[in-house]
């Protein structure tokens, strides 16, 4: 490619075919002076315009980035650009947590007829990345390798107390699960196939999902800090299937959401719930033990965990272990379930301040230093997609773009740039999707906390469109509908 | 024994120091809460004090000092010809990163990994010579693990903690420092130009150290006839799914494993300028087995499993004096999102195997050939 | 693939900013371009003979060629590479005019641009594969919206050539602004003897079924097959039996109210047949004044209508229409023009709207045709007309001509010389525009026939005077930029040539119909010069003002285009999609259905292939959006020529390198 001319800065454009394309061209027609930076790629709609298209031309060299598509409601095709509307505002909300100037990215509404308002669009826009200057390239960033906010004493307080004692309705719970396996088949004529639930792992500190199909199967049931699946994340596979599920309470909104998106049937699936007082994350606990202690066994006095490791014991407070959602988290008890045992457990009121602990470190960051926050993060990223193995959410299951050469989004390049963009994807696709439960970084073999831009996107949908996902079983992610006015998002206007 | 030398953290830091200028030296580092290998500069070595930091246990496998992540394989570059610009003079270049470099820190059982990785790579008719330039440029300097982490099963595979298989150099920590004993002959002589004392009367330390470190291992498996009793299960579907009902079928097993060798190759670029590119990928991912046609041989799960465990416990071994593909590092283990315990899968798979017979079955080596492998190991093929 | 690029001069507009020489040569260093040239035209026959020739002389598989927008040219040159025996989606354009050349003169920087847009086009194209149309059905119906004489004469002119049209009109009767004339320019012939006939023809015709009082409520689908919702308007009368004989009327006791067809001038009853030639003739109850509907007493209409025709309880009503094209002929409105205070901001009684005055001088009008200033009855002596009120003023944002109104003034002047002979009549203009057929001669003889003074200059001040005989005057300020001195003109009656703008509601309508409109309502035309009945979404034609500013014989030539417009779209037995459209990878599509979701058209639909569910296009419906592939995380659904790999590559050839 011909190298720019030197005053000139890579600015992309992306134009709907039938409003601002021609606005363009209506500029040109009446010969409106223009500045030359932008290059302008034609799509049929603003509604084409995969935000992701935006965000690879940013990360890989754009200083800008510009779209623009019909006014709301003269769109070519009805309703395009209402969809665009908020995922680009979305978007643009989403950018400085990955360190990216939101000033890099415009998007507008230019019609056909609107020649002088493109003019003042393009020059009103190219003026403001040159203010802006070149956009920091990744790799010029000073990459940061530490975690600060998971250093101990970084840890936020638990807004409700957590525990990891024996839960007294456990027995109950069996039997309820026991009862239902032993059913005759039910009104359509279905016998429940097994319950998904968890038992004792490989060591007295994992527990690990199982398929219980017998009454020996369910004797091994465990419920308690260790059952950190997300067993939501099964259903799909076995949809068209009579299962049941054991669910916690952020278990129970990716069951929800899951039923939202109709993945899964209510029909099909037979839910039993208990009151969750927190689970904890496993690299805690061994942090917290000398290196190499063999784990003997683990039990819980009420907020206590107690590890006996290499014949001695040690006592863990859950609030030092507790996963960092569990420390805000306000749904304990299952929001949707066909047999809830035991005692819900008592509700907090959501704290003013619900940011997780990896969003105020990243708040507090300059642009350049969350760019080279991640930067440093991703490299020991090893490609084993277990974050996206391990959500919910993601429906496309064996069909990830991540692996795809057509669609091609990624290279098969080890550059943290693709490593980068592939979290970006994942983010973007559960934008309004993603219930919060923090399985992808938990899954994470390297400890990426790639939670945290699902986190930013679902603040913005929450500050936005009032949602939040996996509440509602009868509710439309926001970002797969549209009003036709938008009381939350301001007309971006350029000129 | 004479050929046992002994450093100081001081002396051992200042040696590194030194091999950092010569080589290109790995050694594991701490990012965020994971332990990668990592090229240290020298100007990076005098921002350590302890080699403790050093000697972290990996997260991740070094396997990708031998064979890295994503390597190009061949450069290709075009241009147009003059008078027909619809012809193309292509010009290729197959690049091999080989860089002398020095492989420190890891365990026993890592090195063992890249004498899995040898086999397929060096042995037969057909050589990978990029991978092998690796090995003949890598020196692997190993140490004897202090303890077993509770997921270690190396004893299950043939080995144990103060296995010098697969490395030229093996050191193992003692009281005011590291006792180092040569393994290859370039370890030798890498060694004897350190500078290190000699290590005197520490034989007995070290031993003991050895021993303590079996001795914190869990018990041993007790599996006879692994691989044909894996190959028996074979059919036995129900039982890879049982077992592989809670797997999410991502590639962090794989991946951190120090002896997967699954790859893809992809041509990135264009017409005129690009490279052919080998990189790792996942006998667990969906589309390792997809084929153009849409046909997938192993869409289901299980499938998948069934060929991870039949290929480390079955297949290698049927394919090489019965050697396992498998080290026991049990990184799988710990870093499985499910907590997915391969020992568990092998030791069903193994107990009440259906039909077979065990004088029929190929006598199972207890451990691979050791002069075999070590010759590998040193890079004379 | 062998990719041919050709760079057009286009005379000078591109090649006098753009070193198209330049851009041809690094068009040959980008992969898989085996020729490039610049050409002077290369939309001449020459110019596209040259494509023809170098496709085949060189083999090559597609064409780029950079030069206008593709809104212009790109049909023109796809049918250029078919006729070489390309299919003609295996080309792209890279439009160096209307984004490069003409909006700077920096000829290093556009050149520069130039030659990457080109490399933007030949990544597309390198991912472009051959395409082929399907055909689907039509519905041979057209619906016309609005019922002045544009869209009049486009229903007719369909319904001749044997369309059945649905017109909707948001009036009781149709006729639109031209009936509401009384006599038009240039040859002062009576505007309802004229326009009459073709409203009763309407009535008669078979083929055309007319919804008056009634108003587009929704569209859906598209070009072929558009699904249409009407609101029927409440007439309070069952159309059905009323014969519009008018016992009504007289007998209706609510006699103040405001006469909308009579421009206000004068009143009427609540319930009013507009005019006496008014299509249909039925009564329609004003509900703001109808004594019966606001306070539930009186219901004489009912006791004296001999059918039993009155329905006080009538609700609006929603009919569906299907039709297979759409004509807009919705006309204008007057901007408001007591905004401007220079004219008395409405206040001044004797200041009234050169249509109010038409209605005023009319026979069928509420004085029989005699003019009398609405402030006191008395005939006026000195009538002055005001030209563009509202037109042509850049400070209040109106900088457009309203085209006709130096016509009807002169007319109108002309007139007030023949009702009041005595009288003497004064144009404000700015400056005189009659272009058309006899119209200088019209305008002329105003002046020299009739000796009408015309003033060259804009009104300052209206201003209310009492002259020394007691009577009510007005004194007009104003320049005369001629003479350059400031002239004062005392009037009994002031007629203003008020600007218009596009009609009440248009910009709704717009959006209903999917077309572009301008911020003065008028809709926007595909192409300026070389489409301007069409608008960018197919099957949608504009006929008369609602377009731009146009007088009664061109309204009535745009309304037969449209028609032919609509009967050569319909000449075919089955249309043909743009096959640019979305098309489902079964391999990759999880069934989420997320792009059924979405879809503007309800095109996609659920299939189970081989057990699994998964996403289908239905190929005629679906338009080509690529919403759906925005959506599909799986990028599963691709919309063909802007797939995801296309777009990436053209990102990738700004960004990466």
């Amino acid at each position: 490619m011909s190298v720019l001319t030197g005053k000139e800065l890579r600015i992309v454009g992306f134009l709907c075919n039938w409003c601002s394309y021609g606005g363009a061209d209506t500029a040109g027609t009446a010969r409106a002076a223009q500045p030359t930076d932008l290059r302008i790629i034609r799509v049929p709609c603003s509604g084409r315009v995969n935000p992701l298209f935006v965000l690879k031309a940013l990360m890989h060299g754009a200083d800008g980035v510009l779209v623009s598509g019909c006014h709301p409601r003269d769109c070519h095709y009805s309703s395009g650009n209402f969809y665009a509307r908020r995922r680009l505002e979305m978007l643009k909300d989403f950018l400085p947590i990955v360190g990216i100037d939101p000033e890099r990215f415009e998007y507008t509404w230019v019609s056909a007829s609107e020649g002088q308002r493109w003019k003042e669009v393009v020059t009103s826009f190219t003026d403001r990345i040159h203010r802006l200057g070149p956009a920091p390239r990744w790799a010029d960033i000073k990459p940061r390798y530490d975690l600060p906010f998971n250093q101990p004493e970084k840890l936020l307080e638990p807004i409700r107390p957590l525990g990891c004692g024996e839960n007294p309705s456990l027995g109950e719970l069996k039997q309820a699960i026991r009862d239902a396996l032993a059913a005759k088949p039910g009104a359509d004529g279905r016998k429940l196939e097994g319950v998904l639930g968890w038992k004792r792992g490989f060591d007295a500190v994992h527990a690990e999902p199982v398929f219980m199909q017998t009454p020996e199967d369910v004797d091994e049931l465990v419920w308690g800090p260790f059952n950190v699946h997300n067993l939501a994340n099964f259903l799909p596979q076995y949809k068209g299937r009579k299962i049941g599920v054991v669910v916690k309470g952020c278990d129970s909104k990716g069951l929800i959401e899951l039923l939202a998106e109709d993945l899964i049937k209510r029909d099909d699936v037979v839910i039993f719930g208990m009151g969750c007082n927190g689970t904890v994350s496993e690299s805690r606990i061994r942090a917290r033990l000398p290196e190499n202690a063999v784990i003997e066994a683990a039990r819980g006095q009420g907020a206590t965990l107690v590890v006996s490791a290499s014949g001695q014991d040690f006592e863990l407070p859950m609030k030092d272990l507790a996963q960092d959602k569990c420390r805000q988290c306000v749904k304990p008890n299952a929001l949707v379930s066909d047999r809830f045992v035991g005692r819900p457990v008592t509700e907090p009121e959501a704290p003013a301040d619900d940011r997780s602990g990896a969003l105020r470190f990243l708040d507090d960051l300059t642009l350049e230093e969350r760019m080279g926050f991640w930067k440093g993060q991703m490299e020991r990223c090893i490609r084993c997609y277990a974050c996206r193995s391990a959500c919910p959410m993601c429906v496309c299951r064996d069909h990830c773009v991540s692996d795809s050469r057509d669609p091609q989004w990624l290279t098969q390049d080890d550059d943290v740039l693709q490593k980068m963009f592939f979290q970006l994807i994942h983010a973007q696709h559960l934008a309004g999707r993603c219930t919060g439960c923090g399985e992808c970084q938990r899954a994470c073999p390297m400890g990426i906390p790639v939670f945290a831009l699902k986190q930013q996107f679902s603040r913005m949908i929450k500050n936005v469109f009032g949602y939040a996902a996996g509440m509602d079983p009868t509710a439309t992610p926001p970002l797969l509908t549209y009003q036709v006015e938008e009381p939350n998002i301001k007309e971006r206007e350029l000129s | 024994m004479s050929s046992l030398r002994f450093a100081t953290p001081d002396a051992l830091l200042g040696w590194l120091k030194k091999l950092a200028a010569e080589y290109r030296v790995l050694a594991p580092r701490q990012e965020g809460p994971s332990v990668l290998f990592r090229p240290y500069a020298a100007a990076d070595l005098d921002g350590v004090s302890d080699p403790a930091a050093l000697l972290r246990r990996a997260t991740a496998s070094p396997k990708g000092a031998m064979a890295p992540h994503s390597e190009t394989l061949v450069r290709f570059s075009a241009t147009k010809d003059e008078q027909d610009p619809a012809k193309l003079n292509v010009g290729l270049d197959a690049p091999c990163q080989a860089e002398p470099t020095v492989l420190f820190g890891l365990r026993p059982c890592d090195a063992r990994g890249f004498v899995v990785l040898d086999r397929p790579y060096t042995s037969g008719s057909f050589k990978d010579p990029y991978y092998a330039a690796r090995r003949e440029a890598t020196i692997i300097v190993t140490q004897a693990c202090p303890a077993a982490a509770p997921t270690c099963f190396c004893h299950w595979t043939g080995s144990h903690p103060a296995d010098s298989e697969g490395s030229d150099l093996l050191f193992t920590a003692v009281d005011g420092g590291y006792v180092f004993e040569a393994v290859s002959d370039r370890g030798r002589a890498l060694l004897e130009s350190s500078g290190f004392a000699d290590a005197g009367d520490r034989q007995a330390a070290v031993e003991e150290a050895h021993a303590r470190a079996a001795g914190s291992l869990c018990p041993p498996s007790g599996l006879e006839d692994i691989p044909a009793r894996v190959a028996a299960r074979f059919t036995d579907s129900e039982f890879w799914i049982r077992h592989t009902a809670k797997c999410l079928s991502c590639g962090a097993c794989t991946y951190l494993c120090p002896t997967c060798q699954c790859f893809t190759i992809t041509d990135e670029g264009s017409p005129l300028e690009g490279r052919r590119l080998r990189s790792w990928d996942s006998c667990m991912s969906p589309q390792f087995t997809l084929e153009t046609s849409g046909h997938n041989p192993r869409a289901e799960k299980f499938k998948r499993m069934r060929n991870r465990i039949s290929h480390k416990f079955s297949y290698y071994p049927q394919s090489y004096d019965g050697a396992y593909s498998c080290v026991g590092c049990g990184r799988c283990v710990v870093s499985c999102p499910v907590s997915l315990d391969i020992r568990q899968v092998v030791a069903d798979a193994v107990k009440g195997a259906p039909g077979v017979n065990s004088d029929a079955a190929p006598a199972p080596a207890a451990k691979p050939a050791k002069a075999k492998s070590a010759k590998k190991s040193s890079g004379k093929e | 693939m062998k990719i041919g690029v050709f760079v057009c001069h286009c005379g000078s507009n591109i090649e006098a900013t753009v070193d198209t020489a330049a851009v041809a040569k690094m068009a040959l260093g980008y992969p898989d371009v085996a020729f490039a040239t610049d050409s002077m035209y290369t939309c001449s026959e020459p110019g596209q003979e040259g494509i023809v020739q170098a496709i085949r002389e060189h083999g090559l598989d597609g064409v780029v060629v950079a030069s206008c927008s593709p809104r212009m040219h790109e049909p023109t040159f796809r049918r250029t590479v078919e006729r070489a025996g390309l299919n003609r989606y295996m080309f792209e354009m890279a439009n160096i005019r209307e984004h490069v050349s003409w909006i700077g003169k920096d000829r290093e920087a556009n050149t520069n641009k130039a030659a990457e847009l080109v490399r933007l086009a030949v990544e597309k194209l390198r991912r472009d594969r051959p395409l082929h149309a399907k055909q689907f059905d039509v519905t041979k119906r057209v619906l016309v919206i609005g019922g002045g004489v544009a869209g009049i004469q486009a229903a007719l002119d369909a319904a001749e050539g044997g369309v059945e049209v649905v017109m909707v009109e948001r009036e009781s009767t149709i006729g639109g602004k031209m009936a509401k004339l009384d006599k038009t320019f240039p040859t002062i012939d009576c505007s309802s003897c004229v326009l009459s006939p073709k409203m009763v023809d309407v009535a008669q015709n078979p083929n055309i079924t007319l919804y008056a009082y009634a108003e587009v409520e929704s569209i859906s689908g598209f070009v072929g097959n558009f699904t249409v919702t009407i609101r029927r308007k409440a007439t309070y009368v069952d159309w059905s039996l009323c014969t519009g004989c008018g016992s009504c009327t007289e007998k209706c006791p609510s006699r103040h109210t405001p006469d909308a067809f009579n421009e206000k001038v004068g009143e009427t009853t609540a319930i009013n047949i507009p005019f006496p030639q008014a299509i249909p003739k039925k009564a329609v109850i004003n509900a703001e004044h109808c004594r019966k509907l606001k306070s539930g007493k009186c219901g004489v209409c009912a006791k004296v209508c001999p059918t039993g025709a009155i329905r006080y309880d009538m609700q609006d009503e929603l009919v569906t229409e299907q039709v297979g094209a759409i004509i807009a002929a919705t006309g204008y409105d007057f901007m408001d023009w007591t905004v401007l205070g220079e004219y008395g901001g409405g206040r001044l009684p004797d200041v009234v709207t050169s249509l109010q005055y038409e209605r005023m001088m009319s026979a069928s009008g509420p004085t029989g045709g005699h003019i009398h200033r609405p402030s006191d009855g008395r005939e006026p002596k000195k009538v002055v007309f005001i030209q563009c009120v509202g037109s042509r003023d850049r400070s209040i944002d109106r900088p457009y001509c309203s085209g006709f109104c130096c016509m009807y003034t002169a007319k109108q002047a002309i007139l007030t010389r023949d009702h009041i002979p005595d009288s003497q009549a004064f144009v404000f203009y700015m400056d005189i525009r009659a272009p058309g057929k006899m119209y200088d001669e019209f305008t002329r003889r105003a002046i020299e026939e009739y000796g009408v003074n015309y003033v060259r200059g804009r009104v300052s001040a209206i201003q209310p005077a009492m002259r020394p005989d007691g009577s009510m005057g007005y004194i007009v300020r104003g320049a005369d930029t001629l003479l350059g001195q400031q002239v004062e003109v005392d009037a009994d009656l002031v007629v203003l040539a008020v600007g218009i703008e596009g009609s009440r509601g248009a910009g709704h309508l717009a959006e209903t119909l999917r077309i572009s409109y301008d911020k003065y309502g008028f809709f926007m035309e595909r192409h300026v010069k070389l489409a301007p009945v069409e608008t960018n979404t197919a099957g949608v034609y504009l006929a008369g003002v609602c377009q731009g500013a146009k007088d009664i014989p061109a309204s009535v030539a745009q309304g037969s285009a449209a028609a032919a417009k609509v009967l050569s779209l319909f000449s075919k037995p089955k249309l043909e999609n743009d096959p640019q459209i979305s098309v489902v990878d079964i391999k990759r599509c999880v069934g989420c259905g997320k792009c059924i979701r979405v879809c503007p058209y309800q095109a996609i639909k659920e299939t189970v292939i081989r057990g699994e569910t998964k996403a289908e296009v239905v190929e005629t419906v679906c338009q080509g959006c690529g919403l759906c592939t925005a959506t599909c995380p799986q990028g599963a659904i691709q919309v063909a020529h802007f797939t995801d790999n296309q777009i990436l590559a053209e990102v990738n050839a700004l960004c990466l390198s």
